[in-house]
């Protein structure tokens, strides 16, 4: 769905970004991690043509952005970092506004709203100015901008920053929906762990490279490392822990043992079963993989 | 057939963005109700004593002629300002450029030249209606204090005020392709709100101020649409005045009053006046569309990727 071959864009000395090749095939959800500056949103721009390139090609559908961008329109939804719908005007009057630059008719349009409104819960805020709503209902309103002409590509730059967790989900939920019922591909920035497990490649990106690209799971057998968490121990374990010189921490009684791999969690528990009563084996997370992968920590969200 | 449904609903949106944006709305009424306030505490009276001092002594003129012939030149100042702070105030484009609503409608598979063509056409709207309410008004006000305009008067002041906005948003659309800032946006707005009444002579007439003043402001385009607005707005009363006042004082009184100009030695007649507003604004109009074809093109992408320089 998105192919981008070698793109560069510098501002002066700044690499916003610095020759990236990444593709996105349909129907995936695709998370872009990285830290505020590392490169996001530029790329997203170049993709929606916001932003000219220094160099490299980037093609949405097999079409390029060079020369078929009236095509590409109206395969793309996305949802900016800020809202950008008109504050004083009526939610209904914002979607209305843009479904008809899209060329939808009354019709269309009418049972796409019926359709979003439900989903995302905004039925009963038609008709209120969008600067009267709480900072959840207009996100809502912004993503359901986004969907109004049912597109292919959902570029979604950081949506649920800020979000209750309730609207995080009615999002996720109709996201999913989507995906699963009319194959509609994803590109998601974001620096919520959470999102980025959820997705089905990830790409870190900082200071305008990619500095890792896989699937969530392959990046944690990777680069993360894996935990087990002693709640109930004999007193002598712990001894033996700083003995052996295991990486672990101790809080509030709580130990924290941490291992490369699970291979070396499992060989742990048989050793010490006995001496063992209650314990958690924890997979590696995204966080403790953008960590060991970039050596800065990511703020927003620790699962996943 | 669907870029014109494309042009109507964007047209629509921004007029209404900006008759639901009050504070937009408010700024772009301070020239208009300013010179209300100055009219009512002190120009209304300094003008009527001026009006006055044209007539010998002895002679009984009615105070509807007096109140229609000072309440044509408010209003006629009026227009003449607002038709360009109007234009300059309530230009959309700027505020979706500064709030980035305008990346929202290049993201659609609308044409550029139909997305600028909406907030050109906005812009002329808005300030039309604007003006073309305050022209209501000054209808309702000469009614009641002195009617002396003829049929004639008033579809020639609507020419001119439709030349007026016309240049109004020419001039409003050029310098909105500069503007890039809330800051800039402020600072262009209070200029063109305090500076344009003082220009066009609209605070005080052009015939006050000093000859090398007057031969600069004569330069301008917009001095003519105030120049033509005041002769239309006075032409009535000036005629009724005429019969009370000796030879030669009903052109020293409209020349006082701006309601004729001298240019090079002679007075500009009516038709040069048109001939220079509608030049003015093909001038102009030319201008944006040749300055918004450059941005559009410094936007547009190479038509092949370029090769990326070594660093």
């Amino acid at each position: 769905m998105i192919e981008i071959k070698h793109l560069k864009k510098y501002f002066k000395d700044v690499k916003a970004v610095d020759d990236i090749s990444f593709t996105v095939t349909a129907g995936q959800l695709f998370a872009f991690l990285g830290l505020n500056g590392a490169g996001k949103s530029t790329t997203i721009n170049i993709i929606c043509h916001a932003l000219l390139p220094d160099s490299g090609e980037v093609y949405v559908d097999g079409l390029s952005i060079d020369h078929d961008m009236p095509a590409i329109y109206p395969k793309l939804g996305v949802v900016f970092q800020n809202s950008v719908l008109d504050p004083k005007l009526s939610v209904y009057n914002n979607l209305f506004t843009r479904a008809a630059l899209y060329g939808l008719t009354k019709a269309q349009f009418k049972t796409n709203l019926q359709f979003l409104a439900e989903k995302l819960d905004f039925a009963n805020l038609l008709q209120r100015p969008l600067d009267k709503l709480s900072g959840g209902q207009k996100r809502r309103i912004d993503i359901a901008r986004a969907l109004i002409h049912q597109p292919q590509l959902l570029i979604l730059d950081e949506p649920t920053t800020g979000l209750d967790p309730q609207t995080r989900i009615l999002v996720w939920d109709l996201v999913s929906e989507l995906r699963r019922t009319r194959q509609m591909t994803v590109l998601l920035t974001t620096h919520y762990m959470e999102e980025a497990a959820e997705a089905d490649h990830v790409v870190i990106i900082d200071n305008g490279r990619i500095v890792a690209s896989d699937t969530p799971n392959n990046l944690k057998n990777q680069y993360a490392n894996d935990f087990i968490k002693l709640y109930d121990y004999d007193a002598g374990l712990l001894k033996e822990i700083t003995k052996a010189k295991l990486t672990h921490t101790v809080d509030k009684g709580v130990v924290t043992i941490t291992f490369d791999d699970m291979t070396q969690v499992k060989q742990f528990l048989v050793t010490h079963a006995n001496q063992i009563r209650d314990f958690e084996a924890i997979k590696g997370r995204m966080d403790n993989v953008f960590l060991n992968v970039t050596g800065k920590q990511l703020q927003g969200g620790s699962n996943g | 057939m669907g870029e014109y449904r494309k042009l109507r609903v964007l047209v629509h949106r921004n007029v209404k963005v900006y008759f639901k944006d009050k504070m937009l709305f408010f700024v772009s009424m301070i020239t208009p109700l300013i010179l209300v306030v100055l009219f009512l505490t002190f120009l209304g009276s300094i003008y009527r004593d001026a009006v006055t001092s044209f007539i010998p002594d002895g002679v009984n003129v009615s105070n509807r002629l007096i109140n229609g012939f000072t309440g044509g030149w408010l209003f006629s100042s009026i227009l003449a300002t607002s038709c360009v702070t109007v234009a300059f105030c309530s230009n959309v484009m700027v505020n979706d450029k500064l709030n980035r609503a305008v990346h929202d409608f290049r993201i659609t598979p609308t044409k550029r030249s139909t997305l600028g063509l909406s907030y050109f056409l906005a812009n002329f709207l808005t300030t039309l209606l604007v003006c073309g309410t305050a022209f209501a008004v000054s209808l309702i006000y000469l009614a009641i204090v002195g009617w002396y305009l003829s049929f004639a008067d008033i579809a020639m002041i609507l020419l001119v005020i439709l030349l007026n906005t016309l240049f109004g948003t020419c001039l409003a659309s050029i310098a909105g392709l500069f503007i890039n800032s809330q800051g800039a946006l402020s600072a262009v707005c209070t200029l063109v709100s305090s500076m344009y009444g003082f220009i066009s002579g609209a605070y005080m007439p052009i015939a006050q101020f000093a000859a090398p003043m007057r031969a600069v402001i004569g330069f301008l385009p917009g001095t003519y649409s105030t120049v033509l607005l005041r002769y239309y707005f006075m032409r009535g009363t000036t005629e009724a005045l005429g019969e009370y006042l000796p030879d030669g004082a009903v052109d020293s009184l409209r020349r006082s009053f701006d309601g004729s100009i001298e240019m090079f030695g002679g007075e500009v007649p009516i038709w040069a006046m048109f001939l220079i507003i509608m030049l003015a604004v093909v001038v102009l109009l030319g201008i944006y569309l040749l300055l918004s074809y450059l941005q559009g093109r410094r936007l547009r992408p190479a038509k092949a990727p370029r090769v990326a320089k070594s660093v």
